[in-house]
């Protein structure tokens, strides 16, 4: 996937220019292009005036963010405590056989990524799914594929 | 100043002072790995941990790093416990499991009295202990060229990408403050290797001595305003040249007075 | 509009107020998390379209609110009418006809939408009636499901920024503290300490300027309280933080938001805007010479970031690594500035609180821990949902009376309280009070309000890896025993599970837990161990079952059981679809087999047998 550094630096420069606004303009890089491209480690990096390797540590110490390109559809699995106890690996399972990926891991065509996130606070519908950011409640694992490339 | 007691003897500090300086002061030994008097403490180790209360605290007490805790009036310090000792001897005991292959971690381990790991050892982990004594003298120095990366037990310190870190400048602090010798690196020919980048080493136009790489000397001119051709010669042959033209004014003074 | 003074306030308040009364029927439509799902926007939106075309006697399209989570998340989509309260239970878009030609316009009753109380088979027409409402308490949560949280004119009309007002009108900053310190309100995040004394600190500390942080980063999964509050309630949370602002003499706050809560983020958003319209934020509030203004800073997802140290480096910008706190945060906080740092339910409180006056607030709950506290209510227990109930309450009250008891009527087993770093309360404690200190005494802790139940088919050994797999992946790595303690306690916890652990690993864990507990540097890393050590002091059988018996007494552990498939079989065929190891074969209406070598025990067989033809063994 090739990425204009242009367009990134056009979403760099609508930030504000302060160092305490470094995870949200790399939030608001990634809101653009689904993922932190490269590039956007050093004129992040420039723009601020602080060392690449900060700004490479913070892309990798917070959990969202992504350095590497996502699918256009974003399946989420939730794993807290309730969805854990409810079945959620049975979802992950069922969606692995489904769709031949795990989580962590787009699929070839670039159509699907699963990821694995922390409690969404929906716990009262455990187990949660969310695809696109819709909320899929007290999914059957049986059903979870065909939720999925219902969308 | 401040008074307080550490095992059982009272003792007078300056405000603000952190306790380890004070038991070094003492003679007191506790092991740690992460303090060093060039940086800024963080507590990462754990293993400068002392036992403190208060008589007013009912008898409760509480584990602080005292590399990190300042003095204060009353305070009551144990260094040396069996408590302690558990956490300073399973401290290292992880320590063994996660850095196999190293001699420092060994060695310390082995004052507690443990030749090999009670967990399940790594034997692909390497002897990094992630006491961030690197990153830290890197900040220091102002370059902040590489840092802790990843988080938890995935945690490394590199530089972006863990490629060569753009803002390296071959200076080998963070080598030589490394307790455990991790960071590699080498000078072969006009080339200096680390964090698998390579600088060019500049060469004393006297001697042909290798001193420092090119952008750490143009980033000491920068910062420091020194002359641009400040490190053209070795600190020998500067003193050489000084002790030359000295000699020289000498030796023209003496002419002058006969 | 500038509401430049308090009587204009009250002027707008009277405004509001007749207008609305011109809307005599109210249509709530939950639009929490678990309605939403459930499809509750389609609802709205029917309802918008249906009532634009007809003409009814007292409902208008106005009558019909989108409201944040009602509560009584396992029932919905839920529709509730009011004044009369009548309460609609899963209901669909296709009921919305019927609603409306029915009760809205005959006022009659759909009795296959109310509530039926599946023990009593007693039918409730009124939400207020139904038990699981009727023991419950609500102060933080008091307008959460009762009001569109987009309209600031819904707040004020519940007596919003009237707490703000008495203040400016009346009280001086001391004052404030001493009506907070007074109503004995402890920190709703979990740790319980005392709210008056934190921002007594901060006021009197005399470094410039103070800061007022809201912490929602709310991590603890099974929690979901304070996500209800920022989504159904924004201006209370802004209330609460701008009365803390007057009384610690703070300019500048912020409302930290873990990213995983984007609709949070849009409503504080919203709420934040119009309150700064309307001068309620910014410079002169009320005209006044109160001037505190807000924004919200978006998490990056870490768990640690709970953690104050942490927290405050992350608004800060930088990665949220803790820091050793020798200087408390309230004296050295938000760049190193004195900082009072409140969790969300923490500030839904004060309005209240400085409303109803400090006395009436410590008369509820008990003499330690005054006042109600938010729970959610997940896991295996049959009425899932958000609650709030007065302290000092029995947990069997919560789980049974309200909660309705465990699903299916199986065996209650446990109750996880306060996230990972809880623990896990067995059924002998079930006649617990619950307030801060007993829970901590018995080995869980308050946390932030989550509430998981277990049932017979729960592991515990296996919960325990759960909780432990969890902070090793948010562990932030930098000190030694949270970092490689952690790591090596979920290694051996995964043993286990696997059949493979010793008696003599069980003591090196509870060895190591002491080491990470006391060595530790944040709060992460001191109660890590929690989650095993709580399991084991109440469910110490179950650890031995794996270790000298190699059996899963819950049947969850993969590699101590195997699935069969009984006599009851009808050769459905629903399992065998869904089996993708193809270990299970059989005709269709003929009763199928599971082959144990190659059955990877994914467990997805059990989960779609509607009539228990599986047996775990």
């Amino acid at each position: 996937m090739i990425i204009d550094s242009n367009k990134i630096q056009k979403v760099i420069d609508d930030s504000p220019q302060d160092k305490k606004q470094l995870i949200m303009i790399l939030q608001n890089i990634q809101l653009e292009f689904h993922y932190l491209p490269k590039e956007s480690i050093g004129l992040v990096s420039e723009y601020l005036g602080m060392p690449q390797s900060t700004v490479y540590s913070a892309a990798t110490f917070y959990k969202s963010f992504s350095l590497v390109p996502r699918g256009e559809n974003i399946i989420k699995v939730c794993k807290g405590t309730a969805c854990h106890i409810k079945g959620a690996d049975l979802i992950i399972d069922q969606l692995y056989a489904g769709i031949g990926i795990k989580p962590g891991q787009t699929t070839k065509d670039m159509k699907y990524t699963i990821e694995v996130v922390n409690c969404v606070g929906a716990c009262a519908m455990a187990p949660v799914m969310i695809v696109n950011d819709k909320y899929f409640g007290e999914v059957k694992c049986n059903r979870a594929t065909k939720l999925v490339k219902k969308g | 100043m401040v008074k307080l007691q550490i095992n059982g003897k009272t003792v007078e500090a300056r405000e603000g002072e952190m306790l380890l300086a004070v038991m070094q002061r003492m003679g007191i030994e506790v092991p740690t790995q992460c303090h060093h008097e060039a940086i800024e403490p963080t507590g990462n180790c754990r293993l400068c941990m002392v036992e403190i209360t208060k008589k007013n605290w009912d008898g409760w007490k509480k584990c602080v790093t005292s590399c990190l805790y300042p003095v204060e009036e009353g305070l009551i310090v144990e260094t040396h416990n069996d408590k302690l000792f558990e956490i300073r001897k399973t401290i290292l005991d992880l320590q063994l499991a996660r850095s196999p292959h190293s001699d420092y971690v060994a060695k310390m381990a082995s004052e507690y009295g443990l030749e090999k790991s009670s967990y399940p050892v790594e034997p692909q982990g390497d002897d990094c202990i992630m006491c961030y004594a690197c990153t830290r003298i890197c900040d220091v120095l102002g370059k902040s060229a590489i840092a802790p990366t990843m988080r938890g037990h995935e945690k490394i310190v590199a530089g972006p990408f863990g490629e060569a870190p753009p803002d390296c400048i071959g200076c080998l602090s963070c080598a030589f403050i490394c307790p455990t010798d991790h960071i590699k690196w080498n000078d072969k020919g006009n080339t200096r290797t680390i964090w698998d980048k390579k600088f060019k080493l500049i060469k004393c136009k006297k001697c042909g001595k290798k001193t420092i790489t090119r952008e750490f000397a143009d980033y000491l001119i920068e910062k420091r305003e020194l002359p641009s051709e400040y490190f053209d010669t070795c600190d020998i042959c500067k003193r050489q040249e000084t002790a030359d033209t000295m000699g020289a004014l000498v030796v023209k003074a003496r002419e002058a007075t006969i | 509009m500038k509401i430049d003074s308090i009587a204009k306030l009250d002027k707008w308040r009277k405004e509001i107020q007749t207008k609305q009364k011109a809307i005599k029927t109210k249509i709530l439509i939950c639009l929490g998390p678990g309605c939403l799902a459930g499809g509750s926007d389609k609802i709205l939106k029917e309802f918008q379209t249906i009532l634009k075309k007809k003409k009814i006697k007292d409902v208008l399209v106005e009558s019909v609110k989108k409201t944040g989570c009602h509560g009584f998340c396992a029932r919905g989509p839920m529709v509730i009418i009011e004044p009369l309260g009548i309460f609609y239970s899963k209901v669909k878009k296709v009921h919305v006809k019927d609603i409306i030609e029915k009760t809205l316009q005959k006022g009659e009753i759909i009795e296959k939408l109310l509530y039926k109380d599946p023990d009593t088979d007693k039918i409730y027409k009124e939400w207020r009636k139904i038990p699981f409402y009727a023991r419950q308490q609500k102060i933080a949560l008091r307008n959460v499901g009762q009001i569109d949280p987009d309209e600031i004119t819904d707040y004020i009309v519940n007596g919003g920024y009237s707490a703000l007002a008495k203040i400016l009108k009346g009280m001086k900053p001391d004052e404030v503290i001493d009506q907070v310190s007074k109503s004995g309100l402890r920190g709703r995040g979990g740790a319980g300490f005392s709210t008056g004394r934190k921002w007594v600190t901060c006021a009197k500390a005399e470094e410039n300027p103070h800061y007022v942080l809201c912490n929602g980063d709310e991590g603890d999964p099974g929690a979901f309280m304070d996500r209800c509050i920022m989504e159904g309630d924004p201006h209370t949370v802004l209330e609460g933080m701008i009365i803390c602002a007057y009384a610690v003499g703070s300019q500048e706050g912020y409302i930290y938001v873990r990213e995983e809560y984007p609709l949070a983020v849009v409503n504080l958003q919203k709420a934040i805007d119009d309150a700064r319209k309307f001068g309620l934020l910014g410079d002169n509030i009320l005209g006044t010479d109160l001037c505190f203004d807000l924004k919200i800073s978006k998490g990056g997802g870490a768990f640690v970031c709970g953690e104050s140290s942490a927290l405050m480096r992350s608004v800060a910008g930088e990665i949220g690594e803790p820091r050793a706190k020798y200087v408390r945060s309230v004296l050295k906080g938000l760049h190193d500035k004195p900082t009072v740092l409140n969790n969300v339910e923490t500030f839904a409180n004060i309005p209240v609180i400085i409303e109803k006056g400090a006395d009436w607030f410590a008369a509820i709950g008990t003499k330690k821990s005054t006042g109600t506290k938010a729970f959610s209510l997940a896991g295996k227990i049959k009425n899932t949902g958000l609650i709030e109930v007065p302290m000092g309450i029995k947990l069997k009250e919560i789980i049974y009376d309200i909660g309705g008891g465990i699903n299916d009527n199986r065996k209650f087993k446990a109750v996880q309280t306060g996230g990972p770093s809880g623990g896990c309360l067995p059924a002998d404690k079930l006649d617990l009070e619950v307030d801060f200190d007993t829970l901590a005494d018995n080995g869980s802790m308050m946390g932030s309000g989550g509430m998981v139940v277990m049932d017979d088919r729960t592991c515990m050994v296996d919960v325990s890896r759960y909780f432990l797999n969890f902070l090793v992946e948010e562990s932030c790595g930098k000190c030694v025993p949270c970092r490689e303690g952690l790591f090596q306690l979920h290694k051996l916890n995964e043993k286990i599970c696997e059949g493979k652990g010793t008696e003599d690993e069980l003591k090196l864990m509870e060895n190591l837990s002491k080491t990470i507990i006391s060595g530790s540097l944040c709060g992460l890393g001191q109660s890590g161990p929690n989650p095993f050590l709580s399991t084991i002091m109440y469910f110490r059988d179950e650890y031995e079952a794996h270790v000298k018996k190699q059996e899963c007494p819950g049947g969850v552990c993969k590699k101590l059981i195997t699935y069969k498939i009984n006599d009851d079989c009808n050769g459905c065929m629903a399992c065998l679809s869904v089996c993708a190891a193809s270990a299970i074969t059989g005709k269709k209406k003929e009763q199928h087999t599971i082959d144990e070598v190659k059955c990877d025990r994914c467990g997805a067989c059990y989960a779609v047998c509607n009539i228990n033809a599986i047996d775990i063994i």
